[in-house]
């Protein structure tokens, strides 16, 4: 167990129990799927298929639009319905290709499954490359460009991201309870692009269970330890992560190469695995679909453009109108205005609240007591930053340090005046950062 | 499913404590001291808390209906200022002293500024500060059991002893809520317990007070005593201070090493007041100056934001920092060194001060004896049994601080020098030397000590005053104001009858107890 910790945190309500113990279950979709040509960061992929072609599973269906990019592949066997703006969970419609489910899911020949030895540094990242993997926590970084640092042999750890400290959420979990091996395999891959580097399962102890099962299968694996690290919000953001882990610190103009470490997620190194071993592309994904307002809360292997609604329903429906479902988890998840969007790659789980009890906080003046402060994992002064931003002053929220904020939700979480911190600092944030575009 | 779900930025969820919750704890907290205030003073404390706490939550009201406001009393902030001031003060005040000084907390420190969070005062202090200034008699006149009496901190100051049990158990004179040591703890614990506070205010607080007062009392007052810190630590209203006042999350800094500053600063000036001060208690004025001082703390205190240090990010790799000296014991240790500071300077000036003392004692000693060729003290003198005698013999104002003999070249006996303190002075006590031979002849005075009025009470330091005793033989001398004409008439200093009567007193005093000494009249 690691004995150290990052300053600040919380420890909100986990809500894992509701779905911790529900075993993966493959869900096959019903209606069309919908492939958003955006749903990773970086630019976005250029569609290779056009209306009436006919598709098979695993079929590359767009093309990364440049090096900080990712291909798309169909999940379903049919046929190209449209290519046409939709709806996505972020509230913004997005050019994406629609294709009608055929029901036979006829795959294409997988690709050749290569041998130790010519599974050269070159040949792991065109694979991981061309099965389209992105960073499957949330922010959807091209996982290639991820293992492309400067220099390889500069980097000492490969981080596994198994922290899983948003509330709710147990899709990562699962896997690591259920599918172990493929995420040692998938780490050992990773492993052999970098011949310095150790390889760091980093997981909170409140999973007993995966810490368990993981020590036990890497106990003769020279390169790979596990980490059980004291569970606390926000654990698994990437600069807390390398210094729980490590004790080396970035801040916010580093990148984790800097101190020569890659950061990973569970269900990225999975993918990882299947593309090298299996031959074949990310098209699908664990989504835990939970919250009060589902009848059956559950863990789901869902096919991508995935409509999100199947989700519900394959969760048993609804148990009342929910007043918010979030796409994600409550911290850093988003509010989803209509749940009749695709499942992209980066949504981790589906969560549905029967009361927004954020609708119902009435924000009153700052007392002053110094929550924010005691909590920010950035070691920032949310209460001074957010009065500089809503007073537009961008020059003294820079001096104060506002690029450092992270985003995950601490001090907005503990604000007892209920003050939307995060969402005034995040604002200012996006304007700065779009300034600097410009 | 119909129309559009809710639509917010993240987080979507929220800790359960509010502005209304964390007040209600502050109350939970404050209900022992509370209790034991109105067990200790009855009827009268619980009216006083009633008035202060209605009358803080109408007067925001008011306020807020009148300036066209957003209504705030129902989180509770004005109720935990009321119940604050109301414990600040005594019982036995009229009850127009807790409707001022509720509408001028709430009013003019809180609610002028901007309301809650916006003051940069505690309202409640502010308003305590403002009624001692206003009404310093009724603002210190405090009771126990309905008897008159001094606070323990009084005592303590003045160098009598005190009962740590009482204090500690709040049965003892003070305000309606600071006596009870034991009760405000409680509520500490509560709110440390509940994560409403965090430690480092009240603790770096208290303990710099007790620091302080060792130091103090190990160089100062004769050797370290236990009894004194103890005193100073539970009496007063450093506990109710250190853990109620000085952590009200607006008027304290939000920084955690901020806090720790704070709690040092307050320590500091509380301690310096109590023991140099004028006033026993030291504790409202320390915190309502730190709170001007917060936003500078607050300035000097910001968190470092995470990440590599300048220099670490310079050399492209992070060391793990070895922090060999964490930043609150850097501080202690500061505390520390200061205090020993201040004790090393009284430690230094020490023997100086007392050699100055001493020759001017003999030069006084001299002046009022001139035909004596040396001193000696006379064995056996006690200067509590002396004040007894002297009260026997009908001298009440008086004590007797010294006494040597008075010998000629040959170590023969010629007199006394008797040093006497009148606590008759206009301006507090007077101590001077007279100078009295075998057979009762005054030779004269001299003042060691002397702070009566200039122009009138200070000119009985002027030969023609002071010459009037000399070469006298009498029992007791009186003061006259249309002119001496008997040998023992003295002439009462114009303006200064009460100074006058002071000094003669104690000459006759002087007279009185060396006659006793020579076995004369007074064992007749």
């Amino acid at each position: 167990m690691s004995k150290r910790t990052f300053q600040g945190g919380i420890h909100p309500y986990e809500g894992k129990e509701l779905t911790e113990d529900k075993e993966i279950r493959p869900l096959l979709p019903k209606s069309d799927l919908v492939y958003p040509l955006s749903q990773h960061i970086g630019a976005p992929a250029t569609p290779v298929v056009k209306k009436g072609d006919s598709v098979l599973v695993g079929q590359l269906i767009a093309q990364a639009g440049g090096f900080v990019s990712a291909n798309i592949h169909s999940s379903v066997s049919g046929t190209v319905k449209c290519i046409e703006p939709r709806m996505t969970s972020n509230g913004v419609k997005v050019n994406s290709i629609v294709i009608e489910n055929d029901g036979e899911y006829r795959e294409v020949d997988a690709a050749p499954v290569l041998d130790d030895h010519k599974l050269t540094k070159e040949v792991i990242r065109q694979k991981v490359k061309d099965a389209g993997i992105v960073g499957m926590g949330g922010a959807g970084f091209p996982t290639h460009v991820k293992l492309t640092p400067q220099n390889d042999d500069e980097i000492d750890y490969v981080i596994v991201n198994c922290a899983e400290c948003e509330p709710y959420i147990t899709s990562d979990y699962r896997r690591m309870i259920e599918e172990p091996e493929k995420l040692v395999e998938g780490l050992k891959i990773v492993l052999k692009l970098f011949p310095n580097a150790q390889g760091i399962l980093a997981v909170e102890n409140n999973k007993p269970k995966a810490v368990k099962v993981l020590k036990e299968l890497v106990e003769s694996e020279e390169r790979i330890v596990v980490q059980s690290l004291k569970t606390k919000y926000p654990q698994g953001a990437e600069r807390q992560l390398i210094y729980v882990t490590t004790g080396r610190k970035i801040d916010s103009s580093m990148l984790p190469a800097h101190v020569g470490c890659v950061v990973n997620n569970v269900d990225t190194i999975v993918n990882i695995y299947r593309a090298i071993r299996e031959g074949k592309p990310l098209t699908e994904r664990v989504v835990t679909v939970t919250g009060d307002a589902v009848k059956e809360p559950g863990n789901f292997l869902v096919k991508l453009g995935t409509n999100c609604e199947e989700l519900i329903e394959a969760a048993g429906g609804f148990v009342c109108e929910p007043e918010k479902v979030i796409a994600g988890g409550p911290m850093m998840g988003k509010a989803m205005s209509d749940i009749h969007v695709p499942s992209t790659k980066g949504l981790s789980a589906l969560l549905s609240f029967k009361v927004d009890e954020v609708a119902k906080c009435e924000p009153s003046n700052c007392i002053r007591c110094g929550r924010c402060i005691t909590v920010c994992p950035g070691r920032v002064v949310p209460s001074v930053l957010a009065k500089l931003a809503e007073q537009g002053n961008e020059e003294a929220f820079l001096a104060n340090n506002g690029m450092e904020c992270c985003e995950c939700g601490c001090c907005s979480y503990v604000c007892p005046a209920k003050r939307p911190l995060t969402q005034v600092i995040a604002g200012t944030r996006k304007q700065i950062l779009a300034n600097k575009k410009k | 499913m119909t129309g559009l779900l809710n639509v917010s930025a993240s987080p979507h969820v929220r800790d359960k404590k509010t502005t209304t919750s964390i007040m209600g704890d502050v109350i939970i907290a404050l209900l022992p001291a509370t209790i034991v205030g109105i067990y200790n003073f009855k009827l009268d404390a619980l009216i006083i808390i009633l008035l202060c706490i209605a009358t803080c939550v109408l007067t925001e009201g008011l306020f807020q209906k009148i300036a066209k406001r957003k209504y705030t009393m129902t989180d509770l902030s004005a109720v935990v200022t009321g119940l604050l001031l109301a414990l600040n003060l005594p019982s036995t005040v009229p009850f127009y002293i807790p409707i001022l000084g509720s509408v001028f907390a709430i009013l003019v420190v809180k609610q002028l500024f901007g309301g809650i969070g916006q003051n940069f005062m505690n309202p409640a202090l502010a308003a305590r500060c403002f009624l001692v200034i206003s009404f310093t008699g009724k603002m210190t006149d405090f009771t126990y059991d309905a008897v008159s009496g001094p606070t323990p901190l009084a005592l303590l100051k003045s160098g009598e002893s005190v009962d740590l049990m009482d204090m500690f158990l709040g049965t003892t004179a003070g305000t309606i809520g600071e006596t009870s040591a034991l009760a405000l703890l409680l509520g500490g614990v509560y709110l440390l317990v509940r994560g409403i506070i965090s430690y480092r205010i009240p603790f770096f607080y208290i303990a710099t007070v007790a620091v302080y007062a060792a130091i103090y009392s190990a160089t100062s007052l004769g050797g370290f005593s236990l009894e004194y810190v103890a005193g100073h630590l539970l009496g007063g209203g450093l506990m109710i201070g250190a853990i109620f006042m000085a952590t009200d999350y607006v008027t304290s800094p939000a920084t955690p090493k901020g806090q720790i500053v704070f709690g040092i600063f307050l320590g500091l000036l509380t301690a310096t007041f109590r023991i140099f001060g004028g006033s026993a208690e030291g504790v409202s004025y320390a915190i309502i100056l730190g709170n001007l001082l917060v936003p500078m703390i607050e300035k000097f205190t910001m968190p470092k934001p995470f990440g590599p240090s300048k220099k670490d990010k310079a050399k492209k790799e992070t060391k793990e920092k070895n922090e060999i000296m964490p930043n609150t014991v850097k501080l202690f240790l500061i505390t520390l060194v200061s205090g020993a500071l201040l004790g090393l300077v009284y430690a230094v000036t020490k023997d100086p001060i007392a050699e100055q003392n001493e020759k001017k004692q003999q030069e006084a000693y001299m002046s009022v004896f001139e035909t004596a060729d040396s001193f000696e003290e006379l064995e056996g003198f006690d200067s509590e049994e002396a004040g007894k005698i002297l009260e026997d013999g009908g001298f009440n104002g008086s004590d007797i601080s010294g006494i040597v003999i008075a010998l000629d070249s040959n170590k023969e006996a010629l007199g006394y020098v008797v040093t006497v303190v009148s606590h008759e002075g206009y301006g507090g006590d007077i101590e001077f030397s007279v100078g009295i031979s075998a057979n009762g002849t005054v030779n004269g005075i001299e003042f060691l000590s002397i702070e009566e009025t200039a122009g009138l009470g200070m000119n009985a330091t002027k030969d023609e005053f002071k010459s009037q005793f000399t070469g006298k033989q009498v029992t007791a001398f009186v003061s006259t104001k249309s002119g001496a004409k008997a040998e023992n008439e003295i002439d009462a200093l114009t303006g200064a009858t009460i100074t006058t009567d002071a000094v003669t007193g104690s000459v006759n005093a002087a007279i009185y107890y060396c006659d006793y000494l020579e076995g004369g009249a007074g064992n007749e």
